[in-house]
């Protein structure tokens, strides 16, 4: 009897936390979800689905889910690749590639919201290094974060910058693993790099791939916040404003709770159903072949 | 000896929970942070029996938004500075002890020596919920070196839309690749100016009279006023006449004008002393001026704008008195005084501005009268007095969000102010 229940008391501390700091907000924003909620909380109306109904009925919010498919589409897939290519080439054994490796891997270290201000101030029209150079070797000025499509560009631009270290390190690590004997069996055969690259490096590393394309979709979606408010604001208008967002907004700068409840439940489905992919498919689709 | 000491630990634990501790939260970042901490200090020398807890915690939108949190959790702060939109949304929310409350039941504090101008800004129905403190409101800034080279009169600035154009215009430079290095005007991207040229203007931002009379249930900006505003905006824009910051970035704004890439600057009055220092800097001659007008119009006025400093409600008492004290000491002449000559902000008494008269400190800091005088010849009615709206920060967005779309060119002006029409409106329905 002792035997059973000793397990469960050790995992008692561990449950309060999640229970405290995980379950109950989440089932608060659920419940909250279902009312109008005024802005001190002291007045609520149930409502039903209406919150939800509104959502989808607002243009704007429409435009933010596109505008969040577009920038986590395009930073996934920039980002894998290029991560990819750069991991190749520092898997290369040439002089200094330590060296290469320790700057390619230092804006892992800056946080998102540094990382924002940097770029900020790199593109600042005015006195920006970026339009700087621009000036003096093509002769163009563009006030890159308060104009379409600049905006967006420059908020993929420094996505990807930030995401691209992490994904190199798993790739180099993956790169690493691989026997060197398939690689040397394939050179015997007579294999182009080229061939070797995409028919065999690239199928060996796909447990990779997919983990960093689910971290990478988590990363851009819902990590993005910091960058986009530092660069950008979600403007102008509201070009660059996506899911996490409009939900920042709506919730703490227009204290509209029953209603930024209900974007947090749909982004919670979102991140389920990408959890669930990850866990069920990880496994069993991807394996070394 | 030990024994000694023993006493007074003991005396220092008695005082220690005599002392009232509150806090007072504020939104003043930069240099000013301890220009507040000083104030506060000196109003503890006054009464040793309140501790006064000074936290700079943010923007104005942080602050409220924290705020809210801390009401939520039970353990709301003593004194909070918010802006002036978030009026209605502080009378209506429940929390707050009014001031006028705590006004009528101290025969020591006359308000009657408020500048007309602020109090009726701060009144609604007849009741003062907050005190007013930091006040402001927009001002011309020019570069009179600038002026000077390009061969304006530095001593005769731009009064109407059609002046300012031709200056900007003279003020451009180009370098020889065709790139403009140097422009007329800028000013942040915030729905702010955008009410004050409506007033202005002499026109209200919303119905009942400007939702004094009674709540507003619309807005009523869609106009040639405000058509003449943006018309304003879009030219400079296209033509290249004006830099556009992102939104509400006054940082940005200013340092265009400090780095003189710009010669002109609409910016608030709280800027005067840092605008002043950093000409000096930098070494150009700093000019103010009343904001231009469109042409063949009248001048209405401008609104106040910047915060006033709410008291909220407590379990305690004694801590609701400490924070009306420090309330009343913050918005005493001495106080008003000191934080006038180091930011700009209005005296916002009487009594404060003639002590400066007499001392003639506006002879020496002329930037500092142009703003009190563009605020004190403002025409006075229901217009000028500002909007009362409870979803005050939604209508500023709609408002910024279409200027933005209609800079990018995604929008004409008339097109714009339609669309700023029809989301305001619905964010003051759904207000709650």
């Amino acid at each position: 009897m002792r035997r059973k229940i000793f397990p469960y008391l050790l995992l008692i501390p561990t449950y309060l936390v999640i229970v405290f700091f995980i379950y109950a907000p989440a089932f608060d924003a659920l419940y909250n979800s279902f009312f109008r909620v005024s802005v001190f909380g002291r007045r609520k109306i149930f409502v039903g689905f209406q919150n939800y109904l509104s959502l989808f009925a607002d243009k704007d919010y429409l435009y933010a889910v596109n505008f969040t498919l577009v920038y986590t589409g395009v930073t996934v897939v920039v980002s894998i690749f290029l991560s990819f290519f750069l991991a190749l080439l520092l898997d290369q054994k040439v002089p200094g590639s330590r060296i290469y490796r320790t700057l390619i891997f230092a804006p892992y270290a800056v946080s998102h919201v540094v990382a924002g201000a940097l770029w900020g101030f790199l593109l600042n029209p005015v006195v920006g290094h970026v339009n700087y150079l621009m000036r003096i070797f093509f002769g163009i000025q563009t006030h890159w974060l308060t104009t379409t499509p600049y905006a967006a560009y420059s908020l993929i631009f420094a996505s990807v910058w930030k995401t691209l270290p992490f994904n190199i390190i798993f790739y180099l690590a993956a790169l690493q693993s691989i026997p060197t004997e398939v690689l040397e069996a394939s050179i015997i055969d007579g294999a182009s790099s080229w061939k070797r690259v995409w028919k065999i490096i690239f199928p060996l590393v796909s447990p990779i791939t997919f983990y960093l394309v689910i971290m990478s979709i988590i990363s851009a979606t819902f990590q993005s916040f910091a960058i986009i408010d530092v660069m950008t604001k979600g403007g102008p208008g509201i070009y660059t404003t996506n899911l996490v967002y409009k939900l920042f907004l709506d919730g703490f700068r227009f204290q509209k709770i029953g209603l930024a409840s209900a974007q947090n439940v749909i982004l919670f489905i979102v991140m389920m159903v990408i959890t669930i992919i990850y866990f069920s498919y990880g496994q069993r689709r991807v394996h070394y072949q | 000896m030990r024994r000694f000491w023993l006493i007074v630990l003991v005396v220092l634990t008695v005082v220690s929970f005599a002392k009232v501790k509150i806090q007072f939260w504020h939104a003043m970042g930069g240099w000013r942070i301890e220009v507040i901490q000083n104030m506060v200090n000196d109003f503890m020398k006054l009464n040793p029996d309140i501790e006064v807890e000074v936290q700079y915690v943010g923007s104005y939108e942080e602050i409220l938004a924290k705020l809210v949190a801390a009401v939520q959790a039970g353990t709301p702060p003593h004194v909070v500075q918010l802006n002036e939109i978030s009026t209605q949304k502080m009378i209506d929310s429940g929390v707050i002890v009014p001031v006028q409350d705590l006004i009528d039941k101290d025969p020591t504090f006359d308000v009657g020596l408020f500048l007309p101008q602020v109090l009726n800004y701060y009144r609604v129905g007849g009741k003062l919920y907050s005190m007013p403190w930091n006040t402001s409101t927009p001002l011309l800034y020019y570069n009179k070196t600038m002026f000077k080279e390009v061969g304006l009169d530095p001593n005769n600035p731009p009064t109407t839309f059609s002046e300012l154009i031709e200056a900007c215009r003279k003020l451009v430079k180009k370098d020889d690749k065709g790139n403009i290095v140097r422009t007329g005007i800028t000013w942040p991207l915030y729905a702010w100016f955008f009410e004050q040229y409506m007033a202005l203007q002499n026109q209200p931002l919303v119905d009942n009279n400007n939702g004094r009379t009674a709540k507003a249930t619309k807005v009523v900006f869609n106009n040639q006023a405000a058509l003449n505003f943006l018309n304003f905006w879009n030219t400079l824009t296209k033509e290249g006449l004006m830099i556009n910051t992102r939104r509400a970035d006054w940082t940005a704004a200013r340092q265009l004008f400090i780095s003189q890439t710009v010669g002109m600057l609409i910016s608030s009055t709280s800027d005067v002393a840092l605008l002043m220092n950093e000409s000096k800097k930098q070494g150009f001659e700093l000019g103010t001026a009343f904001l231009p007008l469109p042409d063949g119009t009248q001048r209405g006025g401008v609104v106040v704008g910047g915060g006033s400093l709410w008291i909220l409600k407590q379990k305690k008492q004694a801590e609701v008195d400490a924070a009306w004290k420090l309330v009343k000491y913050l918005a005493e002449p001495g106080p008003q005084i000191v934080w006038h000559q180091a930011t700009g902000y209005y005296p916002i008494r009487v009594d404060a501005i003639q002590k400066l008269l007499v001392q003639g400190y506006y002879q020496e800091n002329p930037h500092h009268l142009t703003a009190i005088l563009q605020l004190l010849t403002s025409v006075q009615n229901y217009n000028t007095q500002g909007a009362i709206i409870g979803a005050f920060p939604e209508v500023r967005n709609a408002i910024d969000m279409a200027v933005e779309k209609m800079l990018t060119g995604a929008l004409t002006p008339k097109q714009a102010l339609d669309e700023a029409e029809r989301n305001a409106n619905k964010a003051i329905k759904e207000y709650f």
